[in-house]
């Protein structure tokens, strides 16, 4: 009996997990606090109050006068009858828009994985070449590892930039044709393909150092054979990470439709959020979590065909890192972008963020070495103020998240539903929850980002847990009498906390990108506060008149970029 | 009088789960029953997967057997949480194999030789007892403040003995304690084991793959094959005229010095 809950508890962690991200989906209207029916007046009426008898005729007629729960249910007997809602603003069902945004997004990212496999292929390359000639296939990888830190609304800006407003190759809004689709694909396929580059690239060097490469090569085989072998070999182990690329490729292509003005899921779901039309952001939010969900299991099943191997806890995944011997000069690329941030923060942080003291985009000068912003504000104080604010909160983020993640990762079989459900989860659609439940605010993106920057960490934690646990002096506990629950100060937490502490670290510029990320798309910080997204955001109106503001704030972003790839190749042993 | 009685006992382990399907279950022991008496000294052989780790767990009550009993002093001895388990630990305990590894490496030796004491509620000071039990292995107290990697293999054998002697258990359990000694070490580590049951007339129930091992420290062999007990004899009938052709090939496997000890 016990056996057998023991053995159903991580399926059942995953069906509980579900189960009440679809009820908090379908409670936002309640959690928000906010009264559906004055909601609707104010959204199709203006600011004005709307009158006893108008609000109570409408609750009415939406079935809201029943109360919480009731309303729940009626919301999933819709679900199911393909009536996903009515819209508060125009009136009319959320549905049939939301699925059509959604075939803009997966025709958009379906271009960006194509712009993902070749990046991978071409990063590639060269290893394996240097494979089949039988030379040394280590390579440092650093191209692919900042392609990976590059989040996707950093690169539209910038492409936006360079490609559209300087080259004028390709124009920059809109969704008509073949056209508008290279950029916006770039900068969503570049990242994924940078991680997907570097995992395909370790594991051919893996297995070009297997035995049989060298019976092979002696045998006669021709090279073409040998690349087939090696690929065939190499492929199955990366299945999982491609699931999880194409996954953030959903929170990833929300920004990319936004920049870009892309009438895709994304920026439909955006909309409803900023007008705070509730069913139609539920409706956007379920689309969404489901896309990630299906590619999840798609993923699982495919790599499960390919190896035909047990689907089991030890399989959960982690990071691998590569070995490769340290540079002794890596740690110079994190010192020079530290200094810079100092430099900028002793510069900017005497000067007023706020005050709209200048012209409107004022170019630099001698007094105002970044020039101003549309509203005539100082730049150079506005990134000073926000670096601080945004490493801040990025810190923050990366302590609590380090705690969750240490907690949970302490017991696995019970947390698996809740870690992979939140793995699956990008960042941006974490937000855009939070933003139905609370509006959007700093303490709502830093709620956001954390919910679900624990989950690597957790995994990573059960991934060594289940290692220390292994060790005989672990094992041999139970005769000493020690049991589990003192088990964990006495072996767990010393033999996992340094790597887990200096994971969480790693992970460090990552939070803080995912915060601009979130204040780039109003899912954040709020004007007018210095925030690095809100600037860019800011800044972007303005792309053809002052492209300079834009690509100043797109570097700042990159400098948390090389902070964060330099430092994870400084770790790297 | 019989400390420990096996009746009926069965074990095995659930198969790997393969996707969407499941193996049959495989047997790890087949219906043991067995005794040993209060300061008896047992050999368990047999060859490899035969299931002595296995039978070992049974009796640690670490592994749950599908059916069967085991009593301590007519007592039903069954897996469970620690703290239903403190009286059955105190009494008999474990020396482990790999005895670097089975040392936690942030604790000292005066540490791990006082947890089982502390955590299985034994009424003593610890940090005497822990001493004696350093001691009675031949270890000096300055010892006390070492860590296990400043430890050489047959030292840290002897911590882990008087780690699990501390408690003054009934009956020590011990899975293959010297075979990753050398052998002069692997003589003392002998040596230890035989002066302790002699002086405290603890019993000890010891895996061995070596022969001579059993041969020069018990007095009764239990011969194992397959998850069965094929023959359970005092040592000196069994070396002489063995009558299960696995008892034969075991003998013959080892070194000639074996029927002289
Ligand atoms: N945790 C486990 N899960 C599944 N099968 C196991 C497990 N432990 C042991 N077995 C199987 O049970 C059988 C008995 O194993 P056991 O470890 O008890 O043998 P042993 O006699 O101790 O062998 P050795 O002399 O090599 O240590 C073997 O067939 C083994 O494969
Ligand atoms: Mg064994």
């Amino acid at each position: 009996m016990i056996r057998t809950l023991d053995r159903l508890t991580p399926a059942l962690s995953r069906g509980v997990t579900l189960c009440a991200v679809m009820v908090l989906v379908a409670m936002l209207p309640w959690i928000s606090g906010r009264d559906p029916a004055r909601s609707i007046l104010r959204a199709r009426m203006g600011e004005q109050d709307a009158s006893p008898e108008a609000l109570a005729a409408l609750r009415d007629r939406l079935g809201l006068a029943e109360g919480p729960v009731a309303h729940m249910r009626g919301w999933f007997a819709g679900l199911a009858q393909g009536d996903w809602g009515t819209s508060w603003i125009s009136g009319a069902p959320v549905l049939p828009g939301m699925v059509k945004a959604l075939g803009v997004s997966l025709t958009l990212m379906s271009a960006a994985f194509a712009v993902a496999l070749v990046t991978a292929v071409l990063l590639a390359g060269p290893t394996m070449r240097r494979g089949l000639r039988g030379r040394d296939t280590r390579s440092s990888g650093t191209v692919a590892a900042s392609l990976t830190a590059m989040p996707e609304f950093m690169l539209s800006a910038l492409f936006l930039v360079v490609f559209s407003v300087w080259l004028g190759w390709l124009p920059p809004y809109g969704w008509q044709g073949p056209a508008h689709v290279v950029l916006p694909a770039l900068a969503l396929g570049l990242p994924g393909g940078g991680l997907l580059g570097r995992l395909l690239t370790n594991a051919v060097a893996a297995t070009f150092h297997e035995r049989w490469i060298a019976t092979w090569a002696v045998a006669g085989f021709s090279r073409r054979q040998i690349a087939r072998a090696v690929l065939r070999r190499s492929l199955p182990a990366l299945m999982p990470q491609m699931g999880m690329i194409v996954v953030g490729m959903t929170g990833g292509a929300i920004a990319v439709e936004q920049v870009f003005s892309i009438p895709g899921l994304g920026r439909a779901v955006l909309g409803a959020a900023s007008a705070q039309d509730l069913p139609a952001l539920q409706a956007g939010i379920l689309i969404l979590l489901l896309n990630a969900l299906v590619i999840g299991v798609v993923a699982n099943l495919i790599r499960v065909a390919l190896l035909g191997r047990a689907l089991h806890m030890g399989a959960l995944p982690v990071a691998r890192v590569v070995p490769l011997p340290p540079d002794p000069r890596l740690w110079l690329v994190p010192a020079a972008v530290v200094v810079i941030l100092l430099v900028l923060l002793a510069a900017g942080l005497p000067r007023d963020p706020f005050t709209s003291q200048f012209l409107r985009l004022q170019p630099p000068g001698f007094d105002l070495p970044l020039g101003a912003d549309g509203l005539g504000r100082d730049v150079l104080a506005r990134i000073a103020h926000g670096a601080l604010s945004t490493v801040g909160m990025a810190v923050l983020v990366t302590l609590i998240s380090l705690f969750i993640g240490l907690g949970m990762g302490l017991m696995p079989r019970l947390a698996i539903g809740l870690i992979e459900v939140t793995k699956a989860t990008p960042p941006t659609i974490a937000a855009l929850i939070v933003v139905a439940a609370m509006g959007p605010s700093a303490p709502g993106a830093l709620l956001a980002v954390t919910a679900v920057a624990w989950a690597p960490l957790a995994a990573h934690t059960a991934a060594l847990v289940t290692e220390a646990r292994a060790q005989p002096h672990v094992r041999i506990a139970p005769i000493l009498g020690v049991g589990p629950l003192r088990l964990i100060p006495r072996s767990i937490l010393p033999a996992i906390f340094g790597p887990v502490l200096r994971h969480a670290m790693l992970r460090l510029p990552g939070n803080a990108l995912a915060l601009a990320a979130l204040g780039f798309l109003g899912l954040g910080a709020r004007p007018p506060s210095p925030e690095w997204g809100l600037i860019l955001a800011d800044a972007l109106p303005y792309v053809e008149r002052a492209p300079l503001a834009v690509l100043t704030s797109v570097l700042a972003l990159a400098l948390i970029s090389v902070l964060g790839v330099s430092l994870v190749s400084m770790t790297r042993r | 009088m019989s400390v420990l009685s096996v009746r009926g006992l069965s074990l095995s382990y659930p198969a790997p789960r393969r996707f969407l399907r499941r193996a049959a279950a495989l047997p790890a022991l087949h219906d043991l029953s067995f005794d040993l008496q209060a300061g008896e000294r047992v050999g368990l052989v047999g060859a490899s997967g035969s299931g002595k780790s296995s039978l070992l767990r049974c009796l640690l009550a670490t592994e749950a057997a599908q059916t069967g009993h085991i009593l301590f002093k007519g007592r039903e001895v069954a897996a469970g949480p620690v703290a239903a388990l403190r009286w059955y630990r105190r009494a008999v305990q474990y020396v482990p194999q790999d005895p670097v590894a089975s040392l936690e490496p942030r604790m000292t030796v005066a540490q791990l030789v006082a947890e089982p004491l502390l955590r299985l509620h034994v009424d003593c000071d610890p940090a005497r007892r822990a001493e004696e039990a350093l001691d009675s292995v031949g270890l000096d107290p300055r010892f006390l403040s070492r860590r296990p990697e400043e430890l050489s293999g047959g030292q840290a054998q002897r911590v882990a003995i008087a780690r699990a002697i501390a408690t003054r258990p009934v009956l020590l359990l011990t899975d293959e304690p010297v075979s990753g000694l050398d052998m002069t070490i692997r003589a003392q580590v002998v040596q230890v084991l035989r002066n302790l049951s002699d002086a405290y007339g603890t019993g000890l129930l010891m895996v061995s793959h070596d022969i001579s091992v059993v041969a020069g420290l018990c007095s009764r062999a239990m011969v194992m094959d397959g998850g069965r007990i094929v023959e359970d004899r005092p040592v000196r009938d069994l070396l002489r005229d063995p009558h299960h052709i696995h008892t034969r090939e075991l003998l013959n496997a080892a070194p000639p010095m074996t029927a002289a000890a």
